[in-house]
């Protein structure tokens, strides 16, 4: 209050001086609430991203004396298959689930986003699995996908159609993934889109229906572009959950079968907790934070594009 | 809401008091991190990984020793992970310099953590005169003593004697043959009752590889030639592999899909699998089943007993000489035949030593549980994988090579040859 009082009774040059000293002061204070949190950044993040960049140029089984090796990491990286393999089921991971969650998603807002009875209880519903944790998601997908006591081949069978190999067969593994992932991971972005959903001005869309615009005039030239922003947000958040997936693989199938769902922070914890090599599992932890780190910058500047 | 000027001095006030209790609490953080002086009592730090009885059992050891040996006080906390993540979390605490006295470390992953300079040397200072040979072998890396026997099994096949009835088939006896085992399997299988032969873990992990080596031991094969250069199952494996291969053709193998292998079990427990081979571990599930089951010792080829011993250690860490001494006290009590009778009774290991076996308690239990003294006996022929540094890449390849022949996907001749050439090319980088 005193400030706001002093406002009208102490002249300009005064008020600046004193505003000054109160930032100096309130800055000093900051830092003391603040260094409690910047310890345990500094301590939990920034140190462990140095310390395994130092790693990554190392042979290191962590347990016994490392060793300088420079770039080999790296090199043996680019050349070893497994990894090449590893990147390229990320990669068909991500490029499945990122468009298929978000487009997902957008469907089920706008299907939710209406008044009608029970509208709290279905959205609930759809954003309840993205509670359940990766590992329940995990031992309740390999139940009802057992290839011989499953409930799924069960019901296959009562269709009349073959029983699958579902998590036991390498050429489907990877997608079933990707559809527990889907399964889950949807209700975010619906619930994400339906509070961007909120923020569409209903004055542009009464004013393009007055114009003669249809449903679908309303949803591609007003909805979509205002929701823009939100669906860049969901891509990167989206993306960076994908490429980073590993619990699922480690609960279901453990990069099995036959390597087929080896996915990149699999390799990552194979190499270093099972072949003792950390030094390059490091190296590949790299290079998977050097790609997440040019999705998010692509994505920036795209967004600021778009702004413009 | 107060005057910014006469506020100052109070928040530098506030400034001064944070930095006396920080300091504060790292010199009270100093006092306590050297637990060897308190009270003259040495602390040691167990990671035993053991959950429901088994722990129950290993917790009232230690309450045991630590009432006997006033001087000494063995803290007993899991580590918080079960003894199959124990090598992740010990590695990851020798990284950060915060690690047990002792840990429950798996046999074959003893050679791998013997490559930190932190585990101890315990060569001379156990009584290992009575114990099995396996268990010795499992113990030793590169010739000296690095751990002491936690635990020990022997892989044997239990049947389900209800599903043998039904199938008209007479019990298997020792000494049969693995031929016998695939026809025994064929005949077992129903597919409209959902009724499988036998069953084999199919993630590819240690536990779908370590019940090949009996097989291959059988053939004259071993893991790694005589020099240690080159894998020794070149021929042998394939034809293991082509054994497998033959009870897939014949659909009367269950291919556990899971990791951790507990399904397989599950399947046998629910009486849809005839043949399943496991350790004693696996009895007191399934006499909670009551399930009427036998006992006989794995097939083999050659008409000669042979089977794989997979025995677990306590492994000792170096925390100052103090620590380890009373470390090393603590896993010597527990390797005591008086200590082992009553783990082995509670927590479901075979004696460690034959002295153990020779106790009546043991005598007793033996004698009260079918089929017990048919994995003892096996321990007389039982063989374990080598303790070197390139086993578990090894194993990941020749797991690889199984799981392919298990689903198919390879031929036995193929999946053997890759798995070969990958393995050798392990053994060629000097260790």
């Amino acid at each position: 209050m005193a400030s706001v009082v002093g406002t009208f009774t102490v002249d300009p040059r005064a008020r600046a001086a004193a505003a000054k000293r109160r930032t100096r002061g309130e800055g000093r204070t900051a830092w003391a609430f603040v260094s409690p949190s910047v310890l345990i950044i500094l301590g939990l993040s920034v140190v462990p991203v140095l310390w395994s960049l130092l790693l990554s140029f190392q042979a290191s089984d962590l347990v016994s004396p490392s060793r300088w090796v420079g770039l080999a990491n790296y090199r043996t990286l680019a050349a070893d298959p497994l990894f090449r393999e590893a990147v390229g089921h990320t990669v068909v991971y991500t490029a499945l689930y990122v468009p298929l969650s978000v487009a997902g998603g957008l469907a089920i807002a706008l299907l939710l986003d209406r008044k009608i009875r029970l509208i709290g209880l279905y959205r609930t519903l759809v954003f309840v699995p993205f509670v359940v944790s990766a590992a329940a998601q995990g031992v309740l997908f390999s139940f009802v996908l057992d290839p011989e006591f499953g409930a799924a081949n069960s019901l296959l069978h009562q269709f009349g159609l073959p029983a699958q190999g579902f998590f036991s067969d390498p050429s489907q593994a990877l997608y079933l993934l990707v559809a527990i992932s889907l399964w889950s991971g949807t209700g975010f972005c619906v619930i994400v889109y339906l509070a961007g959903l909120q923020s569409v001005e209903p004055e542009q869309v009464e004013a393009a229906r007055i114009d003669g615009a249809g449903r679908t005039g309303v949803l591609r030239y007003v909805v979509l572009p205002s929701l823009t922003p939100v669906t860049i947000f969901l891509v990167l958040f989206q993306a960076i959950n994908a490429l980073q997936v590993f619990d699922l693989v480690f609960v279901t199938t453990k990069g099995g079968p036959l390597g087929s769902t080896t996915v990149i922070v699999y390799f990552i914890w194979e190499k270093a907790f099972k072949s003792f090599t950390a030094g390059y599992s490091a190296a590949a932890a790299y290079a998977l934070a050097v790609a997440l780190l040019v999705i998010g910058v692509l994505l920036q500047v795209y967004q600021r594009r778009v702004k413009r | 809401m107060s005057d910014p000027r006469t506020a100052a001095p109070s928040r530098r006030d506030v400034l001064r008091a944070a930095a006396v209790l920080a300091v504060a609490a790292g010199l009270g953080g100093c006092g306590k991190s050297d637990p060897e002086t308190t009270g003259g009592q040495v602390t040691v730090d167990l990671w035993h990984g053991q959950t429901d009885t088994a722990k129950k059992a290993l917790d009232a050891l230690i309450a045991e020793f630590n009432r006997t040996h006033p001087d000494i006080a063995v803290i007993g906390g899991g580590g918080g992970v079960t003894a199959d993540s124990m090598l992740q979390k010990v590695t990851a605490g020798l990284a950060a310099g915060s690690y047990p006295d002792v840990a429950y470390i798996f046999g074959s992953d003893l050679a791998s953590i013997t490559r930190s300079p932190k585990v101890a040397d315990l060569s001379g200072q156990l009584q290992l005169d009575a114990v099995w040979p396996a268990a010795k072998a499992a113990i030793t890396v590169k010739d000296k003593v690095r751990a002491a026997p936690a635990l020990l099994d022997s892989l044997c096949v239990v049947y389900n004697k209800k599903l043998f009835a039904a199938a008209g088939l007479p019990a298997p006896k020792a000494g049969w043959t693995w031929d016998d085992f695939v026809a025994t399997a064929a005949k077992l299988t129903n597919p409209a009752k959902g009724v499988f032969g036998t069953g084999w873990p199919g993630v590819g992990d240690e536990d779908t590889v370590w019940r090949l080596w009996p097989m291959i031991w059988d053939l004259g094969g071993d893991v790694v030639s005589e020099d240690g250069k080159k894998v020794g199952f070149e021929q042998a494996g394939e034809q293991a592999l082509a054994t497998l291969d033959k009870l897939r053709t014949d659909k009367s193998l269950y291919v556990d899909p899971k990791p951790g292998g507990e399904q397989l079990y599950q399947v046998f427990l629910g009486g849809r699998m005839g043949m399943v081979a496991t350790g004693p571990w696996q009895l007191p599930d399934i006499l909670d089943r009551k399930l009427d089951y036998g006992v006989v010792p794995l097939p083999s080829y050659s008409g000669k007993a042979v089977t794989i011993s997979g025995p677990d250690t306590w492994t000792v860490f170096d925390n100052g000489s103090a620590r380890v001494k009373a470390a090393t006290e603590f896993v010597r009590w527990m390797l005591d035949a008086q200590q082992d009778v009553r783990w082995d009774l509670q927590g479901g290991s075979l004696p460690l030593s034959t002295t153990t076996a020779a106790l009546p308690q043991w005598k007793k239990h033996a004698a009260e549980t079918s089929g017990l003294q048919v994995f003892v006996d096996a321990l007389e022929t039982a063989r374990v994988r080598p303790t070197i540094t390139a086993y578990p890449q090894i194993s990941e390849h020749l797991g690889t090579a199984i799981v392919s022949v298990l689903l198919g996907k390879k031929s036995p001749a193929d999946a053997l040859k890759e798995c070969v050439e990958q393995s050798n090319a392990v053994l060629a980088v000097p260790s």
